[in-house]
């Protein structure tokens, strides 16, 4: 794939960031190392009959919580750290849809 | 070697307390260590726990109910979290008195210490170089004597680098054996919480503390038949530990340094050290294009999770709140406030999860991550332990350090992600000096191995003379 | 050469669980906003999701029900997307692996069974609420992380009767099974709809999403609307404009619009949660779970039609499986399985939606219904008593119904009835000899007479006897 300046500024878009062009160069430059790392990577013999490894460990049996007790943030709680909001609900700019 | 935190069990922790609170505004002078000073720290009633009264400093991602919480980023520069980390509340149900919230790389996604929001941290031993990180202040702080221990986290070296560029024990237990609740994330598949201090003793004490089943964190598993201290004295004899040739014989570097000389040399001391005490240490292979590999299969691994784990970060219901509409807003929380390093983290995560490239990037990186650990716990049928050098020198100079990512090949620099790769209990001890600032050596076993790998660390440290060692005391 | 509709849908249903799906907050409804929130569904840094073994039970038993394959281990996946209502920045969900694939489920419809077949069902967990209003919007995060299960099927339907007959049957699955309330008034169900418009026996034609259908009524339409479009376009020779794209229902317009082509396709960016261990699917937990799968819907249809209940009194019983439940345990009792069905259908029925309950509030234990249907049936108590004790206990008076077993059967003592009509004959000269002149219809009167003595106890039949014996 051909990394461009515009392909990088879409990239950032999409995750809701905005670069300089300094960072935007910085990106490209190590997209260059990434690639070649990779590409690195695609070559290793037979790792594509390799797991994939999503997990560092396997569990004989995993606890789920019970659906008993019940922990909650007060209303005052879950708004503290809220910039914008009315006695109970979090304003933000008019969503459209 | 004893444990300070023994020695100062029966100390006066009146007079503790306040020469450490002396000590915390000194180190921050000098070191830069601390985002928050706890200036009104308070006594706890004594108590028969190994950790009354024992004052510690915890790594700044760790959530403190009531206190603010930066994980040394600006986008959570005033957050005061209503609710505490697992690890928090454990060491204050212990009585541990929390002095300092250190300063670490922004959200952890660094390794020099040099991009948190409060600004650089400086190693005590010289305050041209970087304390390493990205747990720099808490490494920083135990290196100079402020706290006998401190809370670090662990996602590729974070704890076990920053501990052999300040001199000290650091140790990240299995993946699981400590709750990771609370713990503001880099990479949840890796992270890890560990543990800096001046001896193997005090880290085993702290992680006897620490660990334990934890059912806010499914990933925790039940420890209770562990107890790593009881084990510190356990006999090593006839105990095994491998290295790989490809990174510690010298004719594998096209142009070596005059550190990493240095740095080899002082390894194969330590390894007659260690065959001295009846510890069999042996050279094996492990596959080059494997160990080529780390830099890449980290970046793309932790990148990825990263990126998703940090998207709550908008400004909406905590963080500073941007103007514009809807959209914008959260655009502008996250270019003002994030640092450049972290942008261009995210950019590449992103990219490596895109439908059309995860097979090739992502999904490539976790079958070589299954591989390497595949092969690391073959080994592991034969040995106790991987044995290497933390770094290539000591720790580098402020100028000139970067987390820009670099054709880094097998160096010695990357391969401490394997312990996070595998979940692999890992410890750094101090196993020498180079032009007077400290270098460090890891020891990596299987696991669920935690009680063997640090009596093997602790028997080593015992035969060398770095152990305890505080920056600034003449040696 | 005929075009027809060919449809998939994607039906979303919150479940019922004390807790969310991966937090311990309460899964209720509150007139308050944010009361029923944990760190976990707001996401502040550092929080971990807590899987709800509850959700996970329910998932499986679902999975079961609809003949899915299950998975060796259950594990899920994170959608990595932007908006206000959504805290983490990624929504918990089943893309890999989820709880239950290939399945199928046998439809009641019209007078036969239609087979849906079903692609997969996953747990997932549910967004904040937000309000709009004029120039800001208001979050309310009591719905974020309430657990919602998505049922997909293939495309399979034809049309919208097919459709809404299939969404009305698992609706009833979820109540029958307790898994949902599946209670559309309070929103807890939503329908993505897929739609493409092709020559019958053909391949499909280009397929169109309509996302955040929110009623019965509404999909219909949309399916009609949508239909419509596609055909008109087709038969104006502008097949090729059909989009392979993500519409909305505009239903103040009655229409639907473009919200986004395929080009602008979001990449949710799926990898698997590492916060969540692999759980290996234990196959004891499943039978456990299967093993007291209640009787769903159909198989109760029927039974009913076996015992002989007409097709709509059918429907009636098994629309609520609470009245179902209520009519089996009054069976129980051998009572006359058509006479209690038109008991249950018409009186039980009526008076429920005279009073708007539910027959959770009705006052009569199905064995005291069994009771009373068995003494009217043998003919110990008369039509008129049963009515009398049907609507005492209703209105509160459970005395008589108590004592229905001793005092309320009817009086046959024919010695006893026998000395209270010679008394009435003796005090009723009169009457007596009018009878005896051709007042045949004064007959009556002496019954009245010795019921009201009796107060409505005496055996009819036995008391006209007794009459006849005495005139004639």
């Amino acid at each position: 794939m051909d990394f461009t300046k515009d392909l990088v500024d879409k990239f950032a878009k999409d995750l809701l960031i905005g670069l300089t062009p300094e960072e935007n160069k910085m990106v490209l430059d190590e997209f260059k190392v990434i690639e070649s790392g990779m590409d690195k990577i695609a070559n290793i013999p037979n790792i594509s009959e390799e797991d994939v490894m999503t997990h560092p460990l396997e569990y004989d049996n995993v606890s789920l919580r019970d659906d008993l007790s019940v922990r909650e943030l007060s209303t005052e709680e879950v708004l503290q750290n809220a910039k914008c909001k009315t006695e109970e609900e979090i304003i933000v700019p008019k969503v459209v849809m | 070697m004893e444990s300070v935190i023994r020695i100062l069990k029966n100390a006066n922790k009146e007079q503790l307390l306040k020469k450490t609170l002396e000590k915390v505004h000194d180190n921050q002078e000098l070191c830069n260590s601390f985002v928050t000073i706890m200036d009104n720290a308070k006594l706890n009633p004594e108590s028969d726990s190994v950790l009354s009264n024992i004052p510690y400093v915890l790594k700044d991602n760790y959530s403190t109910k009531g206190i603010l919480t930066t994980g040394s980023s600006n986008t959570l520069k005033d957050y005061i979290p209503p609710f505490s980390s697992t690890v928090y509340e454990k060491l204050s149900l212990a009585g541990a008195i929390m002095v300092a919230k250190s300063v670490m790389d922004e959200f952890g996604m660094g390794g020099t210490g040099l991009t948190g929001h409060t600004g650089i941290v400086r190693n005590p031993w010289d305050t041209s170089l970087i304390a390493g990180g990205s747990s720099a202040g808490s490494a920083a702080s135990v290196a100079a004597g402020v706290v006998p221990f401190a809370i670090g986290s662990d996602t590729g070296d974070s704890v076990r680098k920053p501990a052999a560029h300040c001199g000290i024990v650091g140790y990240k237990p299995t993946y699981g054996m400590i709750s990771r609740w609370g713990l503001l994330p880099f990479a949840s598949s890796l992270d890890h919480v560990g543990v800096f201090a001046r001896t193997v003793s005090d880290v085993a004490i702290v992680v006897d503390v620490l660990k334990g089943k934890d059912e806010k964190d499914m990933t925790t598993w039940d420890s209770s038949n562990i107890n790593l201290e009881a084990h510190l004295n356990d006999s090593v004899n006839g105990k095994k530990l491998f290295y790989f040739k490809e990174l510690c014989d010298i004719s594998f570097y096209e142009n070596p340094s005059d550190d990493l000389k240095k740095v080899i040399e002082e390894f194969n001391n330590t390894i007659n050290v260690i065959k001295r005490i009846g510890i069999d240490v042996v050279e094996e292979s492990f596959p080059k294009e494997l160990l080529d590999a780390i830099p890449s299969v980290y970046t793309c691994i932790s990148c990825a999770e990263a990126t998703s784990n940090m998207s709550n970060l908008t400004g909406i219901i905590f963080g500073p709140r941007e103007t514009g509409n809807i959209n914008e807003m959260i655009i502008n929380h996250r270019t003002l406030n994030f640092s450049s390093l972290i942008k261009r983290r995210f950019i590449i995560g992103s990219y490596v999860l895109q439908r059309e490239n995860q097979e090739k990037y992502f999904v490539n990186a976790l079958r070589v991550r299954n591989r390497i650990v595949r092969l690391m716990k073959e080994k592991f049928n034969n040995y106790d332990g991987l044995i290497l050098p933390c770094s290539a020198s000591h720790a580098p100079k402020i100028h000139g350090t970067t987390d820009v990512i670099r054709q880094d090949l097998a160096t010695l620099e990357n391969h401490m992600a394997i312990g996070n790769f595998g979940g692999f209990p890992s410890i750094t001890i101090p196993n020498g000096m180079i032009d007077g600032l400290p270098i460090g050596v890891n020891i990596t076993g299987n696991i669920y191995d935690d009680e063997n790998v640090l009596a093997i660390a602790s028997h080593i440290a015992d035969s060398m003379p770095y152990e305890g060692q505080i920056a600034g005391d003449n040696k | 050469m005929k075009l027809i509709p060919t449809i998939g849908i994607e039906m979303h249903c919150e479940m019922k669980s004390f807790t969310k799906v991966f937090s311990p907050a309460r899964n209720t409804y509150s007139k308050h906003a944010n009361n029923h929130v944990s760190e976990i569904d707001i996401a502040l840094p550092g929080i971990l999701p807590s899987l709800n073994k509850e959700c996970i039970r329910k998932s499986i038993l679902m999975a079961s029900i609809l003949h899915c394959k299950l998975p060796q281990y259950i594990y899920f996946d994170r959608k990595n997307y932007y908006y206000p209502d959504l805290p983490k920045g990624y929504q918990i969900t089943q893309s890999h692996e989820p709880i239950g694939v290939n399945g199928y489920i046998d439809v009641p419809y019209n007078d036969g069974v239609l087979r849906v077949d079903i692609h997969d069902i996953h747990l997932e967990e549910d967004t904040a609420k937000i309000e709009h209003l004029d120039t800001e919007s208001l979050i309310n995060y009591n719905r974020a992380g309430v657990p919602l299960l998505e049922l997909v099927t293939d495309p399979v339907f034809h049309s919208k009767e097919e459709v809404i007959a299939f969404l009305e049957y698992i609706r009833s699955i979820y109540q029958y099974t307790d898994i949902s309330e599946a209670d559309i008034r309070k929103g807890q169900i939503r329908c993505d709809v897929n739609i493409s418009v092709g020559e019958e026996g053909g391949p499909f034609g280009t397929r169109v999403e309509i996302k955040g259908v929110d009623s019965f009524s509404n999909i219909q339409k949309v399916i009609d609307i949508e239909v419509k479009r596609q055909m008109d376009l087709i038969n104006d020779g502008k097949s090729s404009s059909i989009e392979q794209e993500t519409r909305r229902f505009d239903e103040a317009n009655n229409r639907t619009i473009r919200m986004r082509g395929k080009v602008d396709a979001i990449d949710y960016k799926y990898f698997v949660e590492p916060n969540i261990p692999k759980i290996k699917l234990d196959e004891e937990l499943v039978k456990e779970i299967t093993s007291n799968i209640v009787e769903l819907p159909l198989s109760r249809m029927t039974r009913y039609k076996d015992l002989g209940i007409n097709d709509d009194v059918v429907k009636v019983l098994v629309r609520d499986r609470k009245i179902s439940d209520y009519y089996d345990e009054v069976l129980k009792c051998s009572v006359d399985p058509i006479v209690l069905s038109n008991y249950v259908a018409t009186n039980i029925m009526g008076y429920l939606s005279k009073k708007n309950i539910g027959i959770q509030e009705f006052k009569i234990e199905p064995k005291d219904l069994g009771l009373l249907l068995n003494k009217l049936q043998k003919k110990e108590i008369s039509s008129k008593q049963a009515k009398e004790i049907f609507e005492a206990t209703l209105n509160g008076d459970t005395t008589i119904l108590k004592e229905l077993d001793n005092t309320a059967t009817q009086n046959s003592n024919t010695e006893e009835l026998d000395g209270i009509v010679s008394n009435i004959i003796k005090n009723s000269p009169k009457q007596v000899e009018d009878y005896k002149n051709g007042r045949t219809n004064l007959f009556n009167y002496f019954v009245g007479q010795v019921m009201k003595e009796t107060k409505g106890s005496a055996n009819p039949e036995i008391v006209k006897d007794i009459i006849s014996k005495y005139l004639n």
